[in-house]
């Protein structure tokens, strides 16, 4: 079939032009990162003269960014355990009771899907209560903003878990706690990954959260940290490209080893819901 | 699977997940439809109920007319422009080629990565003289193609437009491969016995199949674009004038200055936008999707 090896090769061709649209951008950065102040300026990607690791070192001169990375581990670490932990917990109760006040608990879930969160009345509720600038108030912030895409994910997930499980349990004289925590959770493993992956990446990633809910420089999450360091010193290419690369590199890690699971949890509900 | 059985579950698993959730999402947007009717700002001590005042003062707003605008023209451009390439990678890439699996990986990079720092990996690719894009163009001789593509009010809601689109067609392409991973091989193989060539293939058997994946990539694309934000803040800030300023960087001007009821209210247009045109698009599009 000489027609369908002449096709795959304009398909492999295609295929490698839209890669390099992808990947060129990401080069540039992360050759540039490694030139001198004035080299970097020509954003160009031919390979450093001298290949110089300046850059680094002055993105930890401006002190912030250890606390940044620090915050934003703290951050999206304290999102996933409450996210699935209250998601799973929630999730459990709406699949197996399925009746009309729990149906209407899902949809309200299902809501924070569409409609954006009103920020500014947030950042006075939160004042109010005291968690304002605080790890606890970001983090719960952050827990309800996750709550709807995990809380569909996971009840999409619990119909896949027969009843006759709940039963023996209950026959054996199991409470629901040991059904939950003993059965239902470990069940739950593989949307539990994908979820959590999602929820780490979606933190690490936002800007409009710390944006608006943290004051307090000590707090400010690594995204932060690279908006005010553009706003300080827009002209220093170098050590802004530096910064993008160790900002970039951890997700970029996490994507590589566990793709499988943030592709398939981002399709699974999508389709079948 | 015994139907009579009732069990009671217990309530109070919800507990935690419904309390957060209506501390930091419901009664912030609750509150906000009312907050929007008054004249909260950082100058007033006592907040007093002013109607409508707030939206009149909106649609008088020349700046959030056009972010109105813009958010509308953004939206609707990423949604068509994602989903065509999107389509078309998601096409290719079924047809078994050499490094699939790599270039998957490939084209759903992007978004993995912040869009804002995509915003500021974008500014460079357009810098009006070292960019990798004006070079190339100067390069290959179409030197009237070097413009200087963030700073043109001609060309700067193109640009970001653009941007948004490298940065998502992976996603709405992921989407479609797995519709198409869906569709029954038999009904491909029927019509390739009936000698149907690949346009008629599409035309007729897959694309009906692959409504429910447009479905999904057009709502989603479209309620998440009008939210637009970060990444124009890197690329433009709104500017040059308003020519990129879209709701939410509106939104974030006049909450700088203290107007927060009428910052609620732009976010309360931004929620009823959203809901307006997400929700007819997704019974349109539910109402032709086919069971199988």
């Amino acid at each position: 079939m000489k027609y369908h090896s002449i096709s795959k090769k304009i398909i492999f061709f295609v295929c490698l032009v839209f890669a390099l649209i992808i990947i060129v951008p990401f080069l540039i950065i992360l050759i540039n990162s490694f030139k001198g102040a004035r080299e970097a300026a020509l954003f160009s990607l031919t390979l450093p003269k001298q290949v110089s690791f300046d850059n680094y070192q002055k993105t930890f001169q401006y002190s912030r960014i250890l606390r940044g990375f620090g915050n934003s581990i703290v951050l999206s670490v304290g999102t996933v355990i409450f996210t699935n932990l209250f998601a799973t917990m929630a999730a459990f109760v709406i699949q197996r009771q399925d009746d009309r006040l729990h149906k209407i608990i899902y949809i309200v879930f299902l809501m924070g899907l569409i409609i954006p969160i009103s920020i500014i009345p947030t950042i006075r509720l939160m004042m109010l209560l005291k968690v304002h600038n605080t790890y606890v108030g970001i983090i719960l912030y952050y827990v309800a903003i996750n709550l709807p895409f995990t809380v569909f994910l996971f009840t999409g997930y619990m119909k896949s878990i027969p009843r006759e499980l709940d039963e023996a349990v209950f026959i054996e004289g199991g409470s629901y706690f040991t059904l939950f925590s003993r059965i239902i959770l470990p069940l739950l493993l593989t949307p539990l990954v994908t979820s959590t992956i999602i929820i780490m990446v979606n933190v690490w990633n936002d800007f409009m959260g710390p944006f608006y809910l943290i004051s307090d420089s000590r707090k400010w999450t690594i995204i932060l940290n690279v908006f005010n360091f553009v706003s300080m010193y827009q002209t220093n290419w170098g050590v802004l490209f530096a910064f993008m690369v160790m900002v970039i590199t951890p997700v970029l890690i996490i994507y590589l080893l566990l793709q499988k699971y943030i592709i398939s949890g981002l399709t699974a509900g999508s389709l079948k819901g | 699977m015994s139907k009579g059985y009732r069990q009671k579950y217990p309530y109070y698993f919800l507990v935690p997940g419904i309390v957060v959730f209506s501390i930091f999402f419901l009664i912030p947007m609750l509150s906000g439809f009312y907050y929007s009717l008054t004249d909260w700002n950082i100058n007033v001590r006592k907040i007093s109920f002013i109607g409508l005042d707030n939206f009149r003062e909106l649609f008088s707003d020349v700046k959030l007319v056009t972010a109105l605008k813009n958010s509308l023209i953004y939206a609707i451009s990423v949604t068509v422009l994602r989903n065509f390439i999107g389509l078309a990678l998601a096409l290719l890439l079924n047809t078994k080629v050499r490094l699939q699996n790599l270039f998957r990986t490939t084209f759903f990079l992007p978004f993995v990565i912040a869009p804002m720092i995509i915003g500021y990996l974008f500014t460079v690719i357009y810098h009006p003289d070292f960019g990798v894009l004006n070079q190339g163009f100067r390069t290959i001789g179409l030197n009237m193609l070097a413009q200087d593509w963030l700073h043109d009010p001609k060309y700067a809601l193109f640009s970001v437009i653009v941007v948004d689109v490298w940065r998502t067609s992976g996603f709405a392409m992921v989407i479609y491969l797995a519709g198409l991973q869906l569709i029954p091989s038999e009904l491909l193989e029927a019509a390739d016995i009936d000698g149907a060539g690949f346009g008629k293939k599409f035309t007729y058997v897959m694309f009906p199949l692959l409504i429910p994946s447009v479905t999904i990539n057009i709502v989603l694309s479209l309620i998440g674009t009008i939210k637009v934000f970060e990444m124009i803040l890197a690329l433009t800030n709104g500017g040059p004038g308003y020519a990129t300023e879209v709701l939410n960087t509106y939104i974030m001007s006049v909450f700088s200055i203290g107007l927060c009821g009428l910052g609620t209210a732009a976010n309360t247009l931004l929620s009823f936008i959203i809901i307006i045109i997400s929700m007819p698009v997704f019974f349109f599009l539910k109402r032709r999707e086919i069971e199988l």
